[in-house]
Formats: structure tokens, sequence, C-alpha cells
């Protein structure tokens, strides 16, 4: 099974390579990542973030969804100094950098929960993958048709942060302007909610994120910082040179 | 081979030491290039030039919990042990130093079965090296 579907403005490829598990699991997936568009987005007046920034909803009137998201983005925030902040002078709440990597891991234990075993979703470059090996691809942060490094994964997660296709867009919580320090860092962890929260955390941070990144207990990093030097973990599974046949 | 000139910046944040190195290609080994700090906060920095299997011994930082210094040992580029000279008795502290390993930025391709980056738009998305492998199913 093989489906493209785009879900809060990314595109969002899920392949499952089990013969036994029905579409219907691939439904799910969609249909509980756009609810989770809706009820999270910051750009919907009516999502649940909007309305407790807004002050209709108090604290203990939140989902257990929305609560967990934030106790995440506040574990975040204090282990960075404030380099990463989910609230930014001036602007509204905006908890995406944790709700992206979040829902889609919730996306893909819906898959296992279905029977799948081998699998990978990629969801607008975050990656989650069961059954491997897989070889993933991390693109360049110079050449969009271009990788900078292959790893070889088998069961777990991947995210980069970078600033080739938005520009400037992560901010350093603690200066308020972009995060400028790196071009890109990738994290491999056990969870996409753990590698999406970190590499977004770890780039505001700037060169030093990559020393704080690669400090946490089961992350493994790739960073390239702005001048051009790859710094990377003993530990991140480079994949071999040339794959294995089939 | 191209001898590279490491400087070592250590910095203390949350008590997590950390490290960066700038090569200088062509500069003398002996000659230390001013160490950068990569932020004024509570930031200390030392340089030194290393070569092959060179140890290398940052400042001792005075932290709030007591003073850290860590020795971080070169085989040209590539870090092969970092070790705390001095710390707080703190187990925060005691925590193992990640190894750093430097390489210089390549593009290649490869085949691959998917492509991670910062978030793809959708717009983008036709161009991708994804589109062209969902595309080949």
């Amino acid at each position: 099974m093989h489906r493209v579907e785009h879900v809060m403005g990314f595109p969002v490829s899920l392949r499952v390579d089990d013969e036994d598990v029905p579409e219907q699991a691939a439904d799910a997936v969609f249909a509980w990542l756009r609810e989770v568009d809706a009820r999270f987005s910051p750009y919907r007046p009516d999502s649940e973030v909007c309305r407790y920034d807004r002050g209709e909803l108090q604290r203990h009137e939140l989902s257990d969804d929305l609560v967990e998201v934030l106790d995440l983005c506040e574990h975040y925030r204090r282990a960075t100094g404030g380099a990463f902040d989910a609230r930014l002078p001036g602007r509204g709440l905006d908890p995406n950098a944790v709700v992206k990597g979040w829902s889609v891991q919730r996306a893909a234990d819906l898959l296992r929960a279905a029977g799948a075993r081998r699998f990978v979703l990629n969801a607008g470059g975050d990656v989650v993958a069961a059954g491997g090996p897989w070889r993933v691809g991390v693109r360049h942060p110079e050449h969009a048709d271009k990788l900078c490094t292959v790893l070889e994964l088998t069961d777990g997660a991947v995210a980069t942060s970078a600033r080739y296709e938005r520009g400037d867009h992560i901010v350093d919580g603690r200066t308020g302007r972009p995060a400028t320090g790196l071009l890109s860092l990738t994290v491999v962890a056990s969870s996409l909610t753990e590698a999406d929260s970190v590499a977004t955390a770890a780039f505001a941070m700037g060169a030093e994120g990559i020393g704080w990144a690669a400090s946490l207990p089961g992350c493994e990093v790739f960073a390239v910082d702005a001048g051009g030097q790859v710094l990377r973990t003993e530990g991140f599974p480079v994949a071999r040179e040339d794959p294995a046949p089939g | 081979m191209k001898r590279a000139v490491p400087v070592v910046v250590l910095s203390i944040a949350g008590l997590v030491p950390v490290w960066r190195y700038e090569p200088s290609a062509g500069a003398p080994a002996s000659t230390a290039a001013p160490a950068t700090a990569p932020s004024a906060s509570a930031s200390s920095g030392t340089s030194s030039g290393a070569s092959p299997g060179t140890v290398v011994k940052g400042t001792t930082i005075p932290t709030d919990k007591g003073p850290v210094q860590v020795q971080v040992t070169f085989d040209g580029d590539r870090i092969t042990a970092v070790r705390m000279l001095q710390q707080p008795n703190h187990p925060q502290t005691t925590a193992a130093v990640p190894k750093l390993v430097a390489e210089t930025l390549k593009a290649q391709s490869a085949d691959i079965d998917t492509v991670s980056g910062a978030t793809i738009t959708s717009d983008a998305y036709k161009e991708s090296l994804q589109a062209a492998i969902d595309v080949r199913g």
C-alpha cells in the first residue's frame, strides 16, 4: 500500500508493505492527522489551541492531548534555556513544533495497532519507520535534489530542522531572532515525538544545540553548521555505501 | 593530508559541556586561533592547535555548581575521547559526554526509501525527491 495525502499544509507519504493490513488503517492515519489540524492549528480560530490562547478555555478544561503537548513544550523550553518557546513575544500560542512529531508518532502507533509491521510514514520530511532496514536520505541543505547523508533505520524516527525551505522560520526564543547558527540538524530517536522536538529545539539553540542534542540519551545527531562543517555523533546510523540487493 | 586546526570552544549551558571546532586549513598547527564563544552568556573559551593524537585541555570554567574542566583528545579532525578533568559533585555532570565526529559536507545521490528534511510544503512537494519516490511506488 502506498498513499500520499496533503494534511496541515504538507505532504504525508505512507508505505505499508504488509499485505494483510487493510486500506482502512491508512484512512485512520489520515483522519487522525486531519483531526489534529482542526484541534491544534494556531491558524484556525476555532481550534482548541486558539480558544485557549484567547482565554475562552481554562487550563482544566483542556483535552488530555493538548495538556500533553503543552507539557512537552514547557519541558523543551526549560531544557533549552528558553531557545525553544511555543509562546514567542508578540505572537499567539504556537505548539506546532511539538504537535507535528507527536501527532505523526501517534499515527504510526495506530498503524501498529492495526497490525502493520513493516511501514514507513513520512510527514513533510519527518519519518517514522518500522520493520526495516529502511534507507533514509537526509536532504542536502544547499541542494534540494541531493542528499548529505543516508542512514539505515530498522525501527525508529528521524526528524530534520533546517533553514532552506521556509527561510529563517525557527526563532531563538532567547533573542527573538531567527536561529542562524546551523544549516541543518537531524535527530534519530526511538519516537518522532522526541526526534522532532529535539531537532527543532537544538536548531533554535544554534551551534551549541549540537552538543545539547547529542547529550540526550537515545538521540543520535547529524548537524551541518553555518560554515558547512558536518558534526555527527559516533552512533549516528550511517548506511553502508552499497545497499544489499533487494 | 590536509591538516586541520580544531578550535575548541567549551561553553557551559545547563552544565552540559558543548564544543565545536572550526578547521582553518593551511594554518600552522602551532598557531592558536582566537576562540569565539557561540553566545556571550555563561560561556568561556579556549583554543589550541591540534595534530593527530593531540590532547586539548579546556579552561576551568566556574559554574554555580562548581568548576568544570573538559579534556578533548583529537585524532586529526576526529574527537577520540572526551574526559571530565574537574566536575562539580552533581549527578547531571557525570553523565557521559557525547563524542562528535567531524566530516566534510558531501552532496550525494543514492538509492533510498524515503527522505528526511525540514518541513516540506505541499507546494514544494512536486519538485521533491520524496515525490519521485512516491511516484515510483
